[in-house]
């Protein structure tokens, strides 16, 4: 299978945090499966996969991809049939009226379509006010009776629609934070599949990232990792942020975080390894919280050396998130350029 | 079937100047039950069919085949496109949809910064159409414009699904509903000698309607619309204008035109009789080509009768399709009541 069918396989599923055992967990399993010597899925849908390098007590090195995505929860029906819902993660309430959602219920998924007022009907000056996603309803074309037997309050909702590509090498669709990721790490497995290893790998879909780096958190605790990196997307720039906010670009190679949650001396022994293997990369400086699974990773029981690696992305958190293809490779040969050549020493 | 021709429609796409897709399936879905067919110089298709009687003075019935969406406006260094608006869209509806661009149909998207890069300020405004772009993934000027000319036509990408209880999910509902509603009309010998007009540039200001009424100078007239349904929760009843599941919608006043009293209520006097469901349209904004329709020539008596469809000018326009058939019954109704109107 391509690189991209991986993507396109993972995005096209759903498994928004802490809803990921049902349907993301199992498949980004199988896809590891042929890269490691085992592969588990815990209780809380971490999917872990072990390589293990073959000396006795060898350090270990954690990769952690999240494969959990940004979504809703239904919180209400109302007596015309509408769905209330509450956002899980960070959403952009200005991403959502007219959309489709799809709603994942007991008996499977349903489509509804967020609610808009029509031009018609508007006030002067209320197209350029954002709707709140609490004053939001999604229509799935029921009457009250009807949604009340299809749906539960509780139930999970993600945005929908499979993955597509755009022009040249750029892929778009939703939840490639971070399953675009997960696939960087599968990459590296491949590219690691015969190689001599001084360490063994732990490599790790993590789970509820969006809502605080849960899986991350316990998966560490459990293996103990000397190091851990956390691969995940970084914003790549687009025409409506400032080159100083975002400084990165999309088809530039893998960001390298710096900083106190992507530790220097590891991030700049990554750098070396890049410009050594010819690998493109772009320095992200991140002076404090990089918002990823390293912050959880780092400070488990007596802490672990972090980095984060960045996949860019443009339009992060958005249903049409836009990534290029070139860059995921170039992660994916990075990380296994770094494991290769790693021993546990910096 | 009625169903599956309004799928097809919503699937092509012709904003207003830009209908040729939508007046070709038209064409050849409609030869054989046409008796004269005529595309004019704005691109109408105007179908005449024969009918058991001849009217007292033409009859006419029109639906119109555009749709609202975009222009290529710009294409800028960065191989980003800035598009024109073609019709009323709210651009609230645009973040974050998936768009079809130029003739090729190339796959574009409208986005915003990620959310992590934004303030509570700047998440409270909803940007305008000026401040988007469409991204299709070009990452030069060049490579966009190998794709893509200034002027192609920008339509939202919306695959026909049903959902729900007998919804259709669609863009462009307003007005293919309309056109299916004609096709399925033309099936049948009408009551009187009808001209079918199937029009263009409606949504920017009824265009093509103006010409075809010059041309056929009807004495009456129907227009079948999809209109808004704003029966959502929290909208209040009088705000809501038209409601689904309560059947086709008769317009009573709008922006353009005041209806015929006496036509509306003789056809609604027959749908009661026939046990049609229908409803008013409760709201006096918007308008439809009757606005140019009734001041053509010496004058016209003029119906509208419109399907209810939420979020209408977006890229999920939504219809119970029921509401659908009983628009067609009543538009039957339409021929057999005003052809023997002296107008």
């Amino acid at each position: 299978m391509e690189l991209k069918d991986k993507i396109k396989r993972l995005t096209n599923a759903y498994g928004v945090s802490g809803d990921e055992r049902r349907e993301i967990s199992p498949i980004a399993a199988e896809l590891m499966k042929p890269y490691v010597d085992k592969v588990e899925i815990d209780e809380f849908g971490n999917v872990i996969g072990y390589k293990k390098c073959g000396v006795k007590n060898a350090p270990k090195l954690l990769l952690a991809a999240h494969i959990d995505q940004i979504g809703f929860v239904i919180t209400e029906i109302t007596d015309e049939g509408f769905l209330r819902f509450a956002p899980i993660g960070g959403v952009d309430s200005r991403m959502l009226l007219g959309s489709e959602l799809t709603v994942l219920t007991q008996k499977g998924p349903i489509t509804g379509v967020v609610s808009s007022v029509p031009p018609h009907l508007q006030k002067p000056g209320d197209s350029s006010k954002s709707v709140k996603i609490q004053d939001m309803t999604l229509d799935i074309g029921m009457t009250g009776a009807q949604a009340r037997r299809a749906v539960r309050v509780g139930d999970y909702a993600a945005f929908a629609h499979d993955t597509i590509d755009l022009l040249g090498d750029r892929v778009c669709g939703k939840a490639m934070d971070d399953r675009a990721c997960f696939v960087c790490v599968l990459h590296a497995l491949e590219l690691l599949k015969d190689a001599p290893l001084a360490m063994d790998i732990i490599a790790v879909g993590t789970t509820k990232e969006e809502v605080g780096a849960h899986g991350a958190g316990s998966v560490t605790y459990r293996y103990r990792p000397e190091y851990a990196i956390a691969i995940d997307v970084g914003h790549a720039r687009t025409p409506d942020v400032s080159p100083d906010r975002v400084p990165c670009e999309l088809g530039k190679g893998p960001m390298i975080a710096i900083g106190s949650n992507s530790r220097p001396n590891f991030a700049r022994r990554v750098m070396e390894i890049a410009r050594a293997k010819e690998i493109p990369y772009q320095l992200e400086v991140c002076p404090s919280s990089t918002g990823t699974d390293a912050m959880k990773m780092q400070i488990v029981e007596s802490g672990c050396c972090t980095l984060v690696i960045s996949l860019p992305l443009k339009y992060m958190h958005s249903p049409v998130e836009v990534l290029s293809m070139s860059d995921v490779k170039n992660v994916g040969r990075l990380l296994a350029e770094l494991a290769k050549s790693f021993d546990g020493r910096l | 079937m009625l169903k599956n021709v309004l799928k097809e429609l919503c699937a092509l796409d012709g904003v207003s100047g830009y209908e040729d897709d939508v007046r070709k399936y038209i064409e050849e879905k409609a030869a054989k039950y046409a008796d004269e067919m005529t595309v004019d110089p704005i691109g109408n298709l105007i179908i005449f069919k024969k009918g058991k009687k001849r009217p007292k003075r033409p009859v006419m019935i029109c639906a119109h085949m555009d749709e609202v969406g975009f222009l290529v406006n710009r294409i800028t260094e960065d191989g980003l496109i800035r598009a024109a608006a073609v019709g009323g869209i709210d651009p609230r509806v645009l973040i974050g949809r998936r768009l079809k661009v130029g003739p090729k149909k190339l796959p574009g998207i409208i986005s915003l910064k990620a959310i992590h890069l934004t303030t509570a300020g700047e998440r409270e405004k909803s940007p305008a159409l000026s401040e988007l772009y469409v991204d299709i993934g070009a990452s030069s000027r060049g490579e966009a414009e190998a794709k893509v000319s200034l002027g192609d036509q920008i339509t939202f990408d919306s695959e026909p699904l049903e959902l729900g209880d007998k919804c259709l999910k669609a863009k462009a509902i307003d007005d293919r509903v309309g056109c299916a509603v004609m096709l399925e009309m033309l099936k049948d010998v009408p009551a009187y000698d009808t001209y079918f007009v199937f029009d263009t540039n409606e949504e920017i200001g009824s265009r093509g309607a103006t010409v075809a009424a010059q041309r056929i100078e009807p004495g009456v007239a129907l227009i079948i619309e999809g209109t808004t349904a704003c029966d959502m929760p929290g909208v209040p009843g009088h705000m809501q204008s038209t409601r689904q599941r309560r059947g086709a919608a008769f317009s009573i006043v709008d922006g353009g035109t005041v209806y015929s009293r006496t036509l509306r209520e003789k056809v609604i006097a027959a749908a009661d009789k026939a046990g049609v469901k229908w409803q008013y349209r409760e709201s006096a904004n918007g308008s439809t080509d009757s606005g140019v329709i009734h001041l053509a020539g010496s004058g016209a008596l003029t119906v509208g009768l419109s399907a209810p469809v939420r979020y209408i000018h977006s890229a999920c326009c939504m219809v119970h399709l029921p509401d659908v058939e009983e628009v067609l019954k009543a538009a039957k109704l339409f021929i057999k009541e005003a052809g023997d109107l002296r107008v």
